[in-house]
């Protein structure tokens, strides 16, 4: 129930005392003519008015490039040493409802059959705050993939703009509770106040997710025609993986100089063509609309079934920055006849 | 024009003289365009033409794509933009001119970016080059669509690019690097810009090189400039400014300044401008020894 209200004019205060108390307030800001998340330290600089930000959050518990040991080679072998991760507590304010389902995704990847502190230190330090949709493009999908601006899971805190611009809060986990408490000076008892109509997207129609999981689940699948006559167009980069909130993958790489040096953890995309490159020469997925496949069955049924977590969530953000407008919603689609 | 590049495609197609046409078609809600590979003459149809048609489909004529080759001949709508790429492709021995049907779309201008498009083409949603285009007329072609176009380029190229440019030129060594360390910083090595590039051919990419590591793959500063500098020093004397790059880049790195900008010295050093004859070959891929310097005899 949202029974507190946090005032926009307060919001520069929390900043304050989130970065005050040695803590990171990422939120949707405009760079380089784009709304995007990242580090504020003033309430000027946070957007309101936009749909989503077009990198997805995750860069803030999964960084796009990190140390994660060094090293030196000397002449009795290697020795490598691992760096602690000691993140910072971290605020993601103004994520969207969609985007808030994808942490539980990382989690389960990165939990499966190692826990990376890497990642899992970072999230228990994250705080993730999402505000109700009022608007969407036509790249917005929640709806279809079972989400809707008023999902609330994945949130530890969810708002609801009010006509007048303040934010009805609700607190939905423990953490939110916390934060709550902790900054109880800007979250007010909340009296009455209206909160904005949500903006819920319609479903795509002709799309049923059950049959597209259903066709997934057959393997006869990989060999129709479809998969390579739909995206035969895609041109192997990785703009989709790498604003995607659930992709995930990684490349582990040695940087430095002859006898020592960095190891480092950097995003990678299956979509690029030495993703799956054996040392041999051999490439199981030789052609760009097989690692597209891939992509869609690591979406709609390998993590899903191998973990219940939400492959996709139906930000829409792949679409939005495909150079060739690859739909992704166009092969659920074709899949769901 | 859209109806007889599609009679054009059909034709094509029907007498088995090219096995796949290469065009623009309409996304699901026909709000966007998308490339599209026509391979049965009566689905010519979903080929489109309007200002939205953005994508330079060059790309499909290289190597990257087995996939597009394993279809057969292909046509290939295409603007005198992207016409100058295939040019380039032609002049590097990487498609052989008859292996290619060019269907040539006269062309008046398009969108800088789809989603700038409001129901009319204003000059001020038009890419730099759309404004100083000197093959409105396309220049290689099998057939042409569209009437003649009566556009005269401006004598001296203009623009935002050429503004941009002239602002930057005007920094000095401190400042041309600040302000592109900043730009490259948001970086995210996602190679959208090499891959929607058709001269950006190579089926192993220097970055992809690790034995040793020539660029190092991490997005950090020093990663992001090796990448971008390499990048642009691999198209010196091969760009020609078809602004697919800048277009495709998740993250807003102003890569037409660093294409124009090697276009510009590239014409000073060498008089050459590349996509126009594809008979020549790129400056900086041929021996003369008639050349001017000293140190290369």
């Amino acid at each position: 129930m949202a029974d507190k209200l946090l005032k926009r004019e307060d919001l520069g205060k929390l900043i304050g005392s989130v970065v005050g108390g040695g803590g990171v307030f990422v939120a949707p800001t405009i760079d380089a003519r784009q709304v995007v998340f990242k580090p504020v330290t003033k309430a000027e600089e946070i957007v309101t008015d936009y749909i989503v930000a077009r990198n997805s959050y995750k860069e803030y518990v999964f960084p796009q490039t990190e140390v994660v040991a060094d090293y030196t080679i000397g002449k009795d072998g290697v020795d490598l040493r691992s760096r602690k991760v000691e993140p910072k507590e971290t605020v993601i304010f103004g994520a969207r409802p969609c985007e808030a389902s994808s942490l539980s995704a990382l989690r389960a990847v990165f939990t499966w059959d190692f826990i990376d502190e890497f990642y899992t230190k970072r999230e228990d330090k994250t705080t993730v705050i999402s505000v109700g949709c009022t608007k969407a493009d036509e790249a917005c999908f929640c709806t279809t993939v079972a989400l809707s601006p008023e999902t609330k899971t994945g949130s530890d805190i969810y708002l609801l703009e009010t006509e007048s611009g303040d934010y009805l809060a609700e607190a939905v986990t423990d953490k939110g509770r916390a934060f709550i408490k902790k900054h109880a000076s800007v979250f007010g008892a909340a009296g009455g106040e209206k909160a904005k109509k949500l903006f819920i997207p319609e479903k795509i129609k002709g799309i049923d997710p059950g049959k597209v999981a259903e066709k997934l689940s057959d393997k006869g699948h990989y060999e129709d025609p479809v998969w390579a006559e739909l995206t035969r167009k895609c041109i192997g980069c990785g703009a989709c993986t790498f604003v995607c909130p659930t992709c995930h993958c990684f490349d582990i790489t040695d940087e430095g100089t002859a006898f020592e040096g960095e190891r480092r953890k950097n995003w990678d995309a299956c979509q690029f063509d030495t993703f799956t490159l054996h040392a041999s020469g051999h490439n199981p997925r030789d052609l760009q609309y097989k690692r597209w496949r891939n992509r869609f069955n690591c979406k709609f049924s390998f993590y899903p079934n191998k973990f219940s977590s939400k492959g996709c969530v139906g930000c829409g953000r792949c679409i939005r920055v495909c150079p060739v407008r690859l739909d992704i919603t166009e092969v659920m689609e074709e899949l769901s006849k | 024009m859209e109806n007889t590049l599609r009679q054009k495609a059909k034709e094509l197609l029907a007498s088995g003289e090219v096995k796949v046409v290469i065009g623009w078609g309409w996304n699901r809600t026909r709000t966007r365009t998308t490339p599209v590979f026509i391979t049965k003459s009566e689905e010519t149809d979903r080929l489109v033409w309007n200002p939205l048609c953005v994508n330079n489909l060059s790309v499909y004529l290289t190597r990257k794509f087995k996939d597009v080759q394993a279809l057969g001949k292909p046509a290939i709508v295409a603007r005198g933009c992207d016409i100058k790429n295939i040019v380039v492709l032609i002049s590097e021995g990487q498609v052989k001119r008859e292996n290619v049907y060019i269907i040539g779309m006269v062309c008046n201008g398009v969108v800088y970016r789809q989603e700038l498009w409001e129901g009319e083409l204003k000059p001020e949603i038009m890419p730099t080059k759309c404004h100083n285009c000197d093959v409105r007329n396309p220049h290689l072609t099998d057939s042409v669509i569209g009437g003649k176009s009566s556009f005269v380029p401006p004598e001296a190229p203009a623009g935002m690019v050429f503004d941009k440019i002239k602002a930057i030129d005007a920094r000095d060594a401190s400042g041309k690097w600040s302000f592109w360390i900043n730009e490259f910083s948001r970086c995210v090595k996602c190679y959208a810009c090499r891959q929607v590039c058709s001269l950006c051919y190579c089926e192993r990419c220097i970055t992809e090189k690790n034995m040793p590591q020539w660029i190092e793959t991490s997005a950090h500063p020093r990663g992001n400039l090796s990448w971008n500098l390499t990048r642009a020093m691999h198209l010196v004397g091969r760009c020609t400014f078809c602004g697919e790059c800048e277009r495709a880049c998740p993250v807003n790195i102003p890569l037409n300044l660093v294409n124009q900008k090697m276009i510009l010295v590239v014409k000073d050093a060498f008089d050459y401008r590349s996509g126009y004859d594809e008979k020549v070959h790129p400056p900086m891929i041929v021996f003369n020894p008639e050349d001017k310097e000293n140190f290369i005899k």
